[in-house]
């Protein structure tokens, strides 16, 4: 297995088991880059020279005794809306052409301290303002869409261009292209990773997390970026390498929930089946499968679209006036419409979202964890702009994108997708795993015992860049019918 | 939606390019059309909130239950 390959836990045992060097394992990384980058465009800025000056850092300190922990020398990718001082923080928008970071993000920092590689940023859709990010490419088939907005960073981590990277969800834009592109993605509870240093989209709805190959892996980062110590007894919030509490891979005693309204409603037959297949496996590692009433569900678009709408019009007040024919103009017409919302809007929508999350936490008094799919369909062509159901339904494809993950962005709960496996296209589906609030513990543990029933756990996208054949998926009845061009 | 919510009604492109000027954001003639349309899009899926009865529930940023916490490092 050549290094690029290795998940962050692989590469670092061995690295610590000195099979490895922070070096090759770079050096390999960016190799692994330049040889598809010109295809995918996942990254804003490579900084080769840099990370390699960085890895060798790590090398010698390694050498020399002084371990930091497991991302040490270990390379990987910062969404481009994440500072590291003296760098630009584009946010993949002409607006920010002539942008220097004056100071390191607080995950940019706590990364930094862990001995992480930083190997440059990697694209958003512009400011975070969209679900697709048209600069790149999808990792299992490059006329697809990545999903977003942290669309470089799952393909970059999709593709071996990065051992791991960091993302931001606001209504999904971690999970959605984590699950278009076969890897895991986790976004935390609110508050929980702190934000300082990271633009911002809509400050209640804004959430960093980590991209992964492996729910482990996401534990790892999570660990370092909650800034706990790991030997701290007293941590009762995130997981902590090496301690078990649980016998692994065993689910017996946990609830996991499954909807009966909504995340199974509009939902491509392939991508239903292959999540329920995935919930069948954790009923056989001997969790107990209970039906859950998802509540509220007509309000949830319309609570997500109340907050972030006139949020990020208010974020981008001063720009939007002095330069608004910087922006592309997919966020500038929705940058300004937001200036016609009124108070009474954005109030009624955080009142509803009070009402919901009262709501879910009284739903999840009665399980552990939620599982359902993460997204309705996978990754749609390149330039298509609606998907018609079989209800005969047309939604677009950016609203379908977002419908499954916004409840968890609204109420801060966690929300892990996890990758359960392919469509008839070869296209990678994705299972999302929802728990209370501060349970990411709970949600990693269901995860990781999934993961371990799949033999494909971590491995990259296919080489070609286009799909494999699918994974024991049976003949499936019409999918959802794609319009290409069309609005709803 | 309730009788005594009645639904809001649509922006014409005059009315945008009045509240825009009164949010301080002159638009162009040329963009009015594609910014009525959006707002308008954008009124419909919000509207649905009128719905909701709220009696004494308070916005979430003035509400102790939930899941936010402060940065758990500190």
């Amino acid at each position: 297995m050549r290094p690029y390959e290795l998940t962050l836990a692989a590469a670092a045992a061995a690295i610590r088991a000195g099979e490895l060097s922070p070096v090759e394992l770079t050096d390999s990384v960016l190799a692994r880059a330049e040889a598809v980058e010109g295809r995918l465009h996942a990254f804003v800025t490579l900084r080769a020279d840099e990370a390699r000056a960085s890895a060798a850092r790590a090398a010698h300190e390694i050498a020399a005794g002084r371990a930091r922990g497991p991302l040490h020398g270990v390379p990987m990718g910062l969404k481009d809306l994440i500072d590291v001082k003296g760098q630009p923080t584009t946010a993949s928008s002409s607006v920010r052409a002539d942008h220097v970071a004056d100071a390191d993000s607080a995950v940019a920092a706590r990364l930094a301290d862990a001995g992480a590689v930083l190997l440059g940023k990697t694209h958003t859709h512009e400011f975070a303002y969209g679900l697709t990010t048209p600069q790149t490419r999808n990792a299992w088939d490059a006329g697809r869409v990545a999903g977003g907005s942290s669309g470089g960073s799952a393909v970059a981590v999709a593709a071996g261009e990065a051992t791991f990277a960091l993302g931001t969800d606001t209504g999904g834009s971690i999970r959605v292209p984590a699950a278009l592109n076969g890897v895991v993605g986790l976004k935390p509870t609110y508050g929980l990773v702190p934000r300082d240093g990271v633009t911002s989209l809509s400050w209640s709805l804004d959430h960093v997390g980590p991209v992964t190959r492996t729910v482990e892996d996401a534990a790892l980062v999570l660990a370092t970026l909650t800034g706990h110590d790991p030997r701290d007894p007293a941590d009762a919030t995130v997981p902590r390498q090496g301690r078990r509490p649980y016998p692994e891979g065993d689910l017996t005693g946990l609830r996991v929930g499954v909807p009966r309204n909504y995340y199974f409603d509009r939902v491509a037959p392939d991508v239903e089946s292959a999540v329920r297949d995935a919930i069948d496996r954790l009923r056989d590692l001997g969790a107990e499968l209970v039906d859950v009433e998802i509540p509220m569900t007509r309000y949830v678009q319309a609570v997500q679209w109340g907050l972030m709408v006139p949020e990020a019009t208010s974020y981008h007040e001063r720009t939007l006036r002095a330069a608004p024919e910087l922006y592309a103009p997919d966020v500038r017409v929705l940058l300004e419409a937001g200036e016609l919302l009124l108070a009474g809007d954005y109030l009624r929508a955080q009142r509803a979202r009070t009402l919901m999350r009262r709501a879910w936490t009284r739903m999840l008094d009665a399980v552990d964890v939620i599982a359902a799919p993460t997204v309705p369909l996978t990754a749609a062509p390149a330039g298509q702009q609606s998907v018609q159901w079989a209800d005969g339904s047309v939604e677009s494809v950016s609203d379908s994108y977002v419908r499954l993950s916004a409840p968890a962005n609204i109420t801060g709960v966690p929300a892990l997708t996890v990758p359960v496996g392919q469509d008839r296209a070869g296209l990678p589906v994705g299972m999302q795993l929802i728990g209370r609030p501060l349970g990411e513990r709970t949600v990693l543990r269901v995860g990781s015992a999934y993961e371990a029933t799949r033999a494909d756990a971590g491995r990259l996208a296919p080489e070609t860049g286009t799909p494999a054949a699918a994974e024991s998926m049976p003949p499936a009845p019409p999918a959802a019918r794609h319009l290409p061009g069309r609005r709803s | 939606m309730p009788p005594e919510a009645p639904v809001p009604a649509d922006l014409t492109p005059q009315d945008v390019a009045q509240w825009a000027r009164r949010a301080g954001l002159p638009l162009e003639s040329e963009r009015l059309d594609a910014v009525t349309a959006t707002a308008n899009h954008i009124q419909a899926v919000v509207a649905t909130l009128r719905e909701l009865d709220f009696a004494d529930v308070p916005p979430a940023s003035a509400d102790t239950v939930g899941p936010e916490v402060r940065d758990a490092a500190v």
